[in-house]
């Protein structure tokens, strides 16, 4: 298998794959989503794209805007590490719906946490499970970090961890609504240095 | 009293569901663990019906934990608790002895079927 290293430019074709990746994930974590709430989830194109990890933070908003982050790493034939951000507000009520409605009125806050935590890690391996589909590549997560922070502290901490990855990271837009609330986030895909080749090679569209 | 299950998953989240709908049916929970160890410790120290096992979790992950408690009670019934993505592992716990498993999130109606299935011994 060739690892070349990504120079930031992707084919049409290349772009397509990805978000087929993005969409059949996005499926799967509606699905999941919807049997953890027990409601009707409603999922919205999700927009799939490659940007430089520059660019990251202005997606949610700056690095100051306040969110709730998940994080794991990722191994097995390949590596890198997923991250889901989801805005502030959308993942209180996320915890909501999980915590109340579950278990009754429990305010209980570790128990709010651990619930986003576990939706995070869920969420993932419904995107892995995807990806591990449409390229044959097995995997494995590690125990998910959590965190409630500034975008910037959280992407920060992701990367100090994380120091031979490739410039560029693969993002998916996750946009649903349960019950007609919003819940808005973005799942960041860092591969490791050459992960990104052996993924495209995989989904029939090498980097040449 | 109904049988008894050990506990074992990371998540103080979804410890708590699982007691809830496996309580509801009736189903004794003798005891909760957040990690391998803690499982194999309690485990022997229970003796329960039944174990529900999470796989990725910190110091010994649910796979090695299914090796150790098997070792030491070849009948233990253990089911896995698996999310989406990890069934390369659910194969490995499977191979390690676990009677069956279940995908996270979990469908209550799913849980006690898999639960009861696996106390009757089928795999």
């Amino acid at each position: 298998m060739s690892e070349k290293k990504f120079d930031g430019v992707l084919s049409s074709v290349q772009i397509d794959a990805l978000r087929e990746v993005g969409n059949i994930g996005a499926g799967n974590a509606a699905i999941a989503l919807s049997e953890m709430v027990e409601k009707r989830v409603e999922l919205s194109v999700p927009k799939a794209n490659l940007l430089p990890l520059a660019k990251v933070p202005a997606l949610v908003g700056g690095p100051e805007t306040p969110v709730a982050g998940v994080y794991l790493r990722v191994f097995g034939e390949t590596r890198g590490s997923i991250l889901l951000l989801l805005e502030r507000d959308s993942a209180m009520s996320l915890a909501d719906f999980m915590v109340n409605r579950k278990l009754g009125n429990f305010d209980d806050e570790k128990l709010r946490r651990s619930a986003l935590k576990e939706t995070g890690s869920i969420i993932s391996g419904a995107y892995l499970c995807a990806l591990s589909e449409l390229t044959g590549l097995n995997f494995k997560q590690s125990v998910p970090a959590f965190a409630m922070d500034m975008a910037g502290a959280i992407l920060d901490h992701v990367l100090v961890g994380h120091a031979e990855c490739e410039d560029y990271v693969l993002v998916v837009e996750t946009d649903f609504k349960v019950e007609g609330v919003r819940i808005q986030g973005h799942l960041i895909l860092f591969p490791d240095l050459g992960t990104l080749s052996v993924i495209l090679e995989r989904l029939g569209v090498p980097i040449e | 009293m109904g049988p008894t299950v050990l506990i074992v998953d990371d998540a103080l989240f979804m410890r708590m569901m699982i007691r809830d709908i496996l309580t509801k049916d009736g189903f004794e929970i003798v005891g909760e663990a957040e990690n391998g160890v803690e499982a194999v410790k309690k485990y022997a120290e229970l003796n329960p019906d039944l174990v529900t096992m999470d796989i990725v979790m910190p110091e010994m992950d649910g796979i090695e934990a299914v090796r150790n408690i098997i070792k030491n009670d070849p009948g233990a019934k253990i089911l896995m608790c698996s999310a989406m993505g990890q069934q390369p592992m659910v194969v490995e716990a499977l191979e390690a002895g676990a009677k069956d498993f279940i995908i996270k999130p979990f469908q209550p109606a799913k849980v006690l079927e898999a639960v009861r299935k696996a106390l009757r011994g089928e795999e």
